[in-house]
């Protein structure tokens, strides 16, 4: 039996964020809390399920390279209820398409930006589980720094994030450096 | 009368007194769109108005309302000063008063009338007063707001009104009448004796039934004529409507097709430029703009753990093959130039291996490998491991002695994924950075395209409503309309012009034959004396009658040269350098007159231009001033609101220095002689034209700082030019 990858045991889990931004950023931009029957009712949302926003704030402190651990208060902290593996798969919006793609790329940053002994990992040492935890710890401590980013910008202007190129300027923000290429020499095949 | 001074007193956008002083030639109010001249009109049409107590709230200054604090008050007042047999003033007034912040009330209407002599003022009701000195006969002839009402003669009553108040006509009336009185009873009563008259009654009895019946022919076919004229004319003036708007019409087909091309390209950029941004972050991976350093940063840790692994195991193979002494195990590791890291065991995959052996070529370095040649012996070995791997890796459940150093093969897939995320993927990543930019500047070219395009669009609106403007009484429906309608309009016109001629002749015919039964009769010898006597005193009577129709016909088609002469004075001088052609005023047959244009070989024409149609009414005006001021030996003055809207830029110039130059009291309301600055939009008078008038000039113009949307900022200004 082949053995199920670090990816996809990743992907089955339900990361947490902090309640307090349920109101003022999940509820405010997304369908969150919403039944299915009335998402199409509400065009005025920037965006769709709630996992959107969350991907959102998760690039701004990835970007950022900014971590904000979450309250140990468990009573304070909630997750999707909606495993990553499905995040970016369906989108009922008219004028949207799915992204599946996106997910392997916030692996990729979390694998990136964890600090993991992976060799350990493969030796047994240490388990799946504790290493798939602390990749989640990454993504939510990321997604924390970002949720505090864009509730720090509304507090100057609640309707900062309805100008439409607003999120996206977030973005244009960040560097574009080229890639250095400062790779190991190739490994040879002879 | 002359006027001399008009005082116009927070009467709507006339905020406070504004006083004009006028001459007693020209004098000349220019004003732009909505500068006020038409609100100056109508405050002397307020003026004059003698019929009902107008104190409506719309007639007061809205910005002097705004100013009024509660208990204030304030007066609306019109007045004008005048010449008729001494001086004279007459003033309507009325009070408003704020009563609380959104109400304002209106009381103490006044309309006076004051005999100016010396310093003593006579009051007199406004009304009586105004009726003495300018009555309403003599207003219709001097006030005229637009072109439309140029026309005097445009309603069926007007000629007699006109000869009524300006001949001696109408005395002739009463005495028509009573000598048709005389002459009908005078006939009734030889009918009478006639009919008793032994020798002639047969005859007499036999005339008078055919007289009675022609008369009614007659009076049958004079009424058929009058309908068909009617129709005539009507369907003319259709005509002269649709002809007249041809142009415009075409013209606003063509812009209704600007339009709707332009509106296409709108909801064409439009589309483009309403963008999600949010959904592009996602949907078009936006949100990895940055990514590429993030992905450098996984491959190279991918790439060092896979490294860091396949050395360790490595030297554990190496270990375990020294301490089992499987010395054939190490001969089958491949052995590396200076002693490098192998590539992990399962690449290049089983399939392309083979291939390469098959084909004794590395397809890695692209050199041959012949059968038995180093490098192929490289590729058999290589083969050979991985085909070891798998079957260790089936096997590594029984064998659990020979438990390897890594259990789990995570790095693996995240050296996989490494493989897998390079080239194409990593490609697509750096690109976006560009992707962006390109379509955000495609959407800020499409922003600009669209603010252009919404600017021609407006324009092209704009086009539309000066054209609904320009084509006065015309709505769009009208101008949508299919000139087809023409053809059928021509063609019932002329049907009813042939019956009219066909009628015509018939009346002539049964008129010929009534007067030769009138004749007739009139000679029957009847046998009793008395009988003789009743026909001689009704020939008597009836050529009496007969004399007094005539005069009173007379009379009007002398009225009727006389106008006609005086107005093609005037129009010879209102068209000094341009055909003018000669005014003919034709009696019609409801007894009105109308007034029309003939070349001088006698030609009727048809359509003429605006600016003809114009300077022809304006010229009848002039005319029936001067009979009025010969009949009443008073000089009354004219007054128009925009007379010359429809004329030429050049017509214009020329048509005020001829008015400047007639020996009449002239008030002229206009934009004309205002020059538009095409960069800025704003008018100002010109000077050169208006230097050359002797003219008095005021130019009124809204004060400057008023709100687009608040009428209490509104205040007209006047000025004295000259």
């Amino acid at each position: 039996m082949a053995a199920e990858s670090l990816y996809d045991i990743w992907a089955k889990r339900n990361p947490e964020w902090e309640v307090r931004y349920e109101d003022n950023i999940l509820r405010t931009f997304c369908d969150y809390g919403k039944g299915n029957t009335s998402m199409r009712e509400d065009r005025a949302k920037l965006f769709g399920a709630g996992y959107e926003v969350y991907i959102v704030a998760f690039f701004i402190g990835l970007y950022y390279n900014q971590r904000k651990p979450l309250t140990t208060d468990n009573q304070k902290r909630k997750g999707f209820g909606w495993a990553i593996e499905n995040w970016g798969d369906i989108e009922r919006r008219a004028g949207r398409k799915p992204y599946p793609k996106l997910r392997e790329y916030i692996f990729t940053a979390l694998i990136a930006k964890t600090d993991i002994d992976f060799i350990a990992l493969d030796k047994g040492e240490i388990t799946v589980r504790k290493t798939v935890d602390m990749l989640i710890q990454t993504m939510e401590e990321y997604a924390n720094w970002g949720f505090n980013f864009i509730a720090d910008k509304m507090i100057d202007n609640p309707n900062y994030f309805y100008s439409e190129t607003a999120f996206l300027e977030v973005f244009l923000s960040f560097n574009v450096a080229d890639v250095i290429n400062d790779e190991d020499e190739p490994e040879t095949l002879d | 009368m002359i006027l001399k001074s008009i005082n116009i007193k927070n009467f709507r956008s006339y905020y406070n007194e504004n006083l004009f002083e006028l001459s007693d030639g020209l004098t000349l109010i220019i004003g732009g769109n909505g500068d006020g001249k038409t609100t100056f009109f109508e405050a002397l049409e307020w003026l004059f108005n003698t019929s009902t107590e107008d104190i409506k709230e719309s007639n007061i200054s809205a910005k002097r309302k705004s100013e009024l604090e509660i208990g204030e008050n304030e007066e609306v007042l019109v007045s004008v000063k005048f010449e008729h047999n001494g001086e004279k003033e007459i003033e309507k007034s009325f009070t408003f008063e704020r009563v609380s912040a959104d109400k304002v009330q209106c009381r103490d209407f006044n309309f006076i009338g004051y005999e100016i002599s010396g310093s003593e003022r006579l009051s007199r009701k406004g009304r009586n007063f105004l009726e003495e000195y300018f009555d309403a006969a003599i207003r219709k002839y001097c006030l005229f707001k637009g072109e439309s009402t140029l026309n005097v003669f445009d309603n069926p009553t007007a000629l007699k009104k006109l000869v009524d108040t300006f001949s001696g006509v109408k005395q002739f009336d009463d005495l028509v009448e009573l000598t048709t009185d005389f002459e009908r009873k005078s006939l009734s009563a030889v009918t009478k004796e006639m009919s008793n008259d032994k020798k002639c009654k047969l005859k007499a009895n036999e005339l008078n039934s055919r007289i009675t019946a022609v008369s009614s022919e007659i009076h049958n076919l004079k009424k058929d004529i009058k309908t068909q004229d009617a129709a005539i004319h009507s369907y003319a003036a259709k005509l002269e409507i649709l002809e007249r708007n041809q142009e415009a019409s075409e013209q606003y087909q063509d812009i209704k097709n600007r339009i709707k091309t332009l509106s296409d390209k709108r909801s064409k950029m439009r589309s483009y430029t309403v963008v999600d941004y949010n959904a592009m972050l996602l949907d078009d991976n936006w949100i990895l703009r940055s990514f590429p350093q993030i992905l450098n940063e996984y491959q190279h840790k991918a790439a060092a753990i896979s490294k860091e692994k396949r050395k360790l195991d490595k030297q554990e193979t190496e270990r375990r093959a020294q301490e089992k002494g499987e010395q054939e195990v190490l001969i089958k590791i491949q052995k590396l130039a200076n002693d490098a890291v192998p590539m992990p065991w399962n690449l290049p995959d089983k399939e392309t291996m083979e291939d390469m052996l098959k084909d004794k070529v590395c397809k890695v370095c692209g050199r041959e490998a012949p059968e038995g040649s180093e490098a192929y012996e490289f590729m058999r070995d290589k083969l050979n491991e991985y085909l070891r791997h798998i079957q260790e890796s089936t096997k590594s459940d029984t064998k659990k002695e020979n438990k390897p150093l890594f259990s789990n093969s995570f790095i693996e897939e995240l050296h996989n994924r490494q493989i897998k995320m390079s080239g194409e993927d990593e490609q697509r990543i750096t690109r976006i950075a560009t992707d962006i930019a390109d379509q955000l500047s495609f959407i800020q070219e499409r922003k600009n395209d669209l603010i252009k395009i919404e600017k021609e669009l407006q324009e092209a609106e704009d086009e539309k409503s000066r054209l609904l403007i320009q084509s006065s009484g015309l709505t769009e429906d009208m101008l949508d309309k299919d000139f087809n309608d023409i053809k059928g309009y021509f063609e019932q016109q002329k049907r009813a012009e042939i019956r009219v001629s066909d009628l015509t002749r018939k009346l002539e015919h049964k008129i010929a034959e009534k007067k030769e039964l009138d004749e007739e009769y009139t000679k029957l010898e009847p046998e009793n004396i008395s009988v003789k006597m009743y026909q001689r005193v009704h020939t008597a009577l009836l050529e009496i009658m007969k004399a007094f129709i005539n005069a009173k016909e007379k009379n009007v088609s002398e009225f009727l040269r006389l106008l006609e002469d005086n107005a093609n004075v005037y129009l010879g001088k209102l068209n000094e350098n341009d055909f003018h052609g000669v005014i003919r005023l034709k009696k019609t047959a409801e007894g009105s007159a109308r007034i029309e244009l003939y070349s001088a070989d006698g030609s009727y024409v048809h359509n003429p231009s605006d600016s003809q149609k114009t300077t022809m009414y304006m010229s009848v005006l002039f005319a029936i001033s001067d009979i009025t001021t010969l009949k009443r030996e008073q000089d009354y003055p004219l007054l128009f609101d925009a007379p010359t809207s429809n004329m030429g830029g050049f017509k214009e110039n020329s048509f005020y220095n001829v008015i400047d130059k007639i020996n009449k009291q002239c008030i002229i309301v206009t934009k004309d002689l205002l020059v538009e600055d095409k960069t800025t939009g704003i008018c100002s008078l010109d000077d050169n034209q208006i230097n050359q008038l002797t003219c008095s000039v005021y130019r009124i113009s809204k004060a400057a700082n008023f709100s687009k949307t608040g009428l209490s900022t509104i205040q007209t200004t006047t000025k004295k030019i000259k």
